[in-house]
């Protein structure tokens, strides 16, 4: 006789509940015999496997229904939750701002640190692509370039790209050069099209435009890929400057193959691609495809075939490197081409000539913590405050018990109730992020995407974080209370009877302001820092100075003429703006010395730049005469050098000093010689997180050649005197747009990373302090309620109400205290290893500590006096009556 | 009055029609053959759920038999008020048909 098949039935008495079983199986059983019979062995198989999979759904899983009338189902708790909630409206409001404002920063912090560690992950094949980079001396460049770049053959300057690319590991190789980068200037242009004029900036300069596509896949919106990049003299848009040019509805017109003009020379629009966005480590407005790199340098990319390593590219390309510029082998002081992953070049610090501000990974880490810092602080706040709310529930809670609740129910019901507060904040989350983000964002300097808030992750992540929320916070009360026993629940007694001091809730009081007065002292030390950077005197006057580009000496006399004329200029120089990155550095040294120093950066400047900056420069004098251009060192690099030859820096007057002694020339033999005109002092040329470098400096009394120029005023009407110096510029430069900037802000711009996280963390101490203190509210008011009898007593044995606040407060005076003795020492070190990025920096004072506890502690006092009061004030016979 | 489904009001009426022997298989067995419709045995013990959690039908185990391996089955009977209900969806179609011209 056939038997049903054994795994169908064994799944089936797997599922169906106890309850079921029996007569389901019967059932399947009977069916099943009855149909062998009648249509065969096989089809009553099939039949019963079909039978046996519709019955897997929940009518099945139930325990049979009359069973469970009695017990609270969850529908039940869901009901009683919402009541619950909606009944107590204070702690409800209380809770939903604490955990909306909490989760709404913890959600910022989340989409920075999602928009930083996602830089170029969107590229296809990401892990297969390196960037090649130079080391040079003790620097590392980020591009690549060897002596003569900028004049050579188109052919040989792609040469190191075509021997990456002959390599049979690498799949294929590119080479471009941003405008918007130190080698390419950052300068504004004029694009001419149909004798309109537009000002644009971000141009992509490539060389090698289909690789450019097969690296860095551009999505093309106008035209194809294959068209735009087959032939040079090609420009592609972006979707925002094609809309700019051609209007909003540029994708009816048909733009492909019109002819646009830049900087003189001819192009045709071969398409229009996506906006590049944010997250890549490199950026344009529109690409260039032509024959030649404009520009000293190229940043080079491979992309390997799959399974492949890079190091082994490097040493052939090392080793090859040879064959074709000798120089670089000979170049004792080059130290060989490295690569780096892709998707690590946003966090690769201190290369020169990087595209875009790199991430320091220190700082991303601290606010991750900081995040979690406040995630804690919601969830121990949850749990003071409904430990204190459930005081007055526990006759409701014995009453279930009394019913025939389990301790599981209980619970349950908790913990329902907990998810439940923290689900209904999101709709106030995505309320307040959508006013926070673009704020946010722009504080940050990150450009996030149309859609970052109402797309798949986000809105998951939000909905995980809550849960998560929801569920650790009622933890604790779903525990403590779900096993308590039912004599306890309906006794008057009081409920958390405190096992000595430092009970759960005073830990978790303790432990949020330990990381509130941490937050407050490092966000103040950043901000003294700050303070310390701005007010240092950097040995010129940044106050009153502009600058902009200016192409070649010839247009810079023209207009350094026009300008001087003008009554707001009090003078103009060429070059030697202060506050750039980190450049290159050179070998130098003493003619009669052997050894050579290789830190120094050279400086050209004019006498003008002197007098704008107000730089004290004694030697200078000398300019008045008949000298035409001067050369001093710093007190810095006469010192380097004075200590090597053994003599005093002021001694070097008059010697000889040699520049890049390795190279050999005609006119010298070797290196470049100077003969030392003078010392200056100290300025602080470069950021104030670098020592002072050596300079070595020339002054010309007439520049020989300008690339930058400087204007300082003596007025406070800048915008009188910037459209001036607009007229002026115009009528000597046609070809490129004026861009005036301040001095101060460039300044400004060095430590933007760092005062964003000052500001950030600022922000997110406020957000935790406020936290903390709600929850501190809430739990003073329950023990004030529930130590009323006590109160009481105290009060007819003599006790003032002041004496009962000042109870009340010594039981926090001890807990900050505590908290500030643990939060000093955390603070000052994070402080210091975050200030050891500066070369002049403020000491982190231990005093400053004292006052964020102090003033924790007052805020505590007030809060904690606030919510006592009353119970304080109480006639004792109010309290005691019902005994 | 109650709300039935048609399904629910078809498989009320079987157990009515079967008389103490109304259970899952039986019961559709008897579908299939009255309706010449065929019904799966884990529909039909949804919809006799909903009829008891509606209090229209009742239920009992009993009657273990060779060819459920010694297994129980559950036998469903209408109660007073499936009783009710189902005469009071009958009259009140008998009313509507009567308002039709040319056929009650």
């Amino acid at each position: 006789m056939p038997t049903p098949p054994k795994w169908a039935d064994q799944f089936l008495v797997w599922f169906v509940s106890e309850d079921l079983i029996e007569e389901i199986q019967g059932d399947l059983h009977e069916a099943y015999y009855a149909r062998a019979a009648k249509y065969g062995r096989t089809a009553a198989n099939r039949q019963f496997i079909a039978d046996v999979f519709q019955f897997f759904k929940p009518y099945a899983f139930e325990k049979y229904s009359r069973a469970k009338q009695f017990l609270p189902m969850f529908d039940n708790y869901f009901k009683i939750a919402l009541r619950n909630i909606l009944h107590r409206k204070g702690f409800t409001a209380i809770n939903l701002l604490g955990l909306t404002f909490g989760i709404s920063a913890v959600m910022l912090i989340g989409i920075y640190l999602q928009n930083e560690l996602s830089y170029d992950h969107a590229t296809p094949g990401h892990d297969r692509i390196h960037r090649v980079m130079n080391k040079y001396r003790d620097q590392t460049y980020t591009c690549m370039a060897f002596n003569g770049y900028n004049e050579t053959s188109a052919d040989s300057q792609l040469m190191l790209v075509n021997l990456l690319d002959s390599y049979d590991e690498v799949e294929t190789a590119c080479h471009f050069v941003p405008t918007h980068s130190p080698i390419g200037g950052f300068g504004q242009y004029f694009l001419e099209m149909d004798g309109k004029r537009f000002t644009v900036e971000k141009a992509l300069y490539t060389n090698t435009g289909a690789a450019f596509q097969a690296v860095f896949p551009q999505r093309f919106l106008a035209g194809t890929p294959e068209t735009a990049f087959s032939g040079f003299k090609k420009i592609i848009l972006t979707e925002t400057l094609a809309e700019r040019i051609f209007g909003s509805n540029w994708a009816n017109q048909d733009i492909v193959g019109k002819d646009i003009t830049l900087r003189g020379e001819g192009f045709q629009l071969g398409g229009v691609v996506a906006d590049v966005p944010g997250n890549v480590h490199y950026s344009f407005d529109f690409i260039l495809h032509q024959d030649r790199i404009p520009g000293w340098a190229g940043y080079t990319y491979f992309k390997l075939k799959p399974n492949q390593a890079a190091a082994p590219v490097l040493a052939k390309l090392n080793t090859d490197v040879g064959k074709y510029h000798p120089n670089f082998v000979k170049d004792e002081l080059w130290k060989g081409f490295i690569s780096v992953p892709l998707t690590d070049i946003h966090f690769t610090n201190g290369n020169l000539y990087e595209l875009k501000p790199t991430a320091n990974k220190a700082y991303l880490t601290t606010f991750g913590i900081v995040g979690l810092v406040i995630l804690l602080i919601i969830l121990t706040n949850y749990t003071n405050l409904s430990i204190a709310m459930y005081a007055d529930r526990q006759k409701e809670l014995g009453m279930r018990k009394a019913l025939g609740a389990q301790s599981h129910d209980i619970s349950l019901q908790l913990l329902v109730e907990a998810v439940l507060l923290s689900l209904l904040c999101a709709p106030f989350v995505l309320f307040l992020l959508q006013y926070l983000l673009p704020p946010f964002s722009e504080l940050m300097g990150i450009e996030l995407g149309k859609n970052i808030l109402f797309n798949g992750l986000a809105l998951l992540s939000l909905l995980a974080l809550l849960l998560l929320t929801g569920m650790l916070s009622g933890l604790y009360p779903a525990l403590a209370y779900g096993s308590r026993s039912m004599l306890r629940l309906f006794g008057k007694t009081s409920t958390t009877t405190a096992n000595g001091y430092f009970n759960f809730r005073n830990t978790l009081t303790a432990v949020q302001f330990t990381m509130v007065v941490g937050l407050l002292s490092i966000t103040y030390f950043i901000y003294q820092q700050m303070e310390f950077v701005n007010n240092m005197d950097l040995g010129y006057q940044k106050e009153g100075v502009v600058y902009f580009n200016i192409d070649g000496i010839e247009k810079y006399r023209q207009l350094e003429k026009k300008l001087l004329e003008l009554p707001e200029v009090e003078a103009v120089g060429a070059n030697g703006v202060p506050g750039p990155m980190m450049l290159n550095q050179l070998t130098y040294k003493m003619k009669d010395t052997e050894t050579t120093l290789s830190d120094g950066t050279e400086q050209y400047f004019g006498l003008g730049t002197v007098k704008a900056l107000g730089l004290d420069c004694e030697p200078c004098a000398q300019l008045a005469g008949s000298k035409e251009r001067i050369f001093v060192i710093n007190r810095t690099a006469a010192e380097k050098l004075a200590k090597v030859k053994g003599v005093a820096p002021d001694e070097l007057v008059g010697e000889t000093l040699v520049m890049e002694p390795e190279w050999e020339n005609e006119e010298f033999g070797y290196g470049v010689h100077h003969t030392i005109d003078g010392i200056i002092d100290d300025y602080k040329y470069f950021s104030l997180k670098y020592a002072d470098q050596p300079l070595l400096i020339t002054i010309a009394a007439e520049p020989a050649w300008a690339y930058e120029m400087l204007v300082r005023l003596n007025t406070d009407n800048w915008f009188a005197a910037a459209s001036k110096i607009k007229t002026a510029y115009e009528a000597v430069e046609t070809e490129r747009p004026l861009e005036i900037l301040f001095l101060e802000d460039r300044l400004y711009r060095l430590y933007a990373d760092e005062r964003r996280s000052s500001v950030l963390l600022g922000g997110l101490s406020l957000v935790a302090i406020v936290l903390a203190l709600m929850g501190l509210a809430g739990i003073v008011s329950y023990m004030a309620f529930s130590r009323q009898k006590e109160i009481g007593i105290r009060k007819i044995l003599g006790a003032s109400t002041g004496n009962i606040l000042l109870t009340f407060n010594r039981e926090y005076l001890l807990l900050m205290v505590v908290s500030t003795a643990v939060a000093m020492p955390v603070a000052l070190w994070l402080s210091s290893k975050w200030l050891e990025g500066f070369a002049f920096r403020i000491e982190p004072q231990f005093w400053v500590v004292l006052m964020a506890g102090l003033l924790a502690l007052t805020l505590v006092a007030a809060v904690v006096t606030l919510r006592t009061r009353r119970a304080a004030a109480k006639h004792p016979v109010e309290t005691l009556r019902a005994e | 009055m109650q709300n039935l489904g048609s399904l629910e009001e078809t498989i009320l009426l079987i157990i009515l029609a079967m008389d103490d022997d109304a259970y899952g298989f039986s019961v559709s067995e008897a579908y299939e053959q009255h309706t010449g419709k065929s019904i799966s045995i884990s529909a039909v013990h949804t919809v006799m759920s909903r009829l008891e959690t509606k209090g229209l039908i009742s239920s009992e185990m009993g009657g273990e038999t060779a060819e459920r391996g010694g297994r129980r089955k559950r036998i469903f009977k209408a109660t007073p008020q499936g009783v009710a209900v189902i005469e009071e969806i009958k009259a009140s179609r008998q009313k509507l048909w009567g308002l039709i011209p040319g056929l009650g």
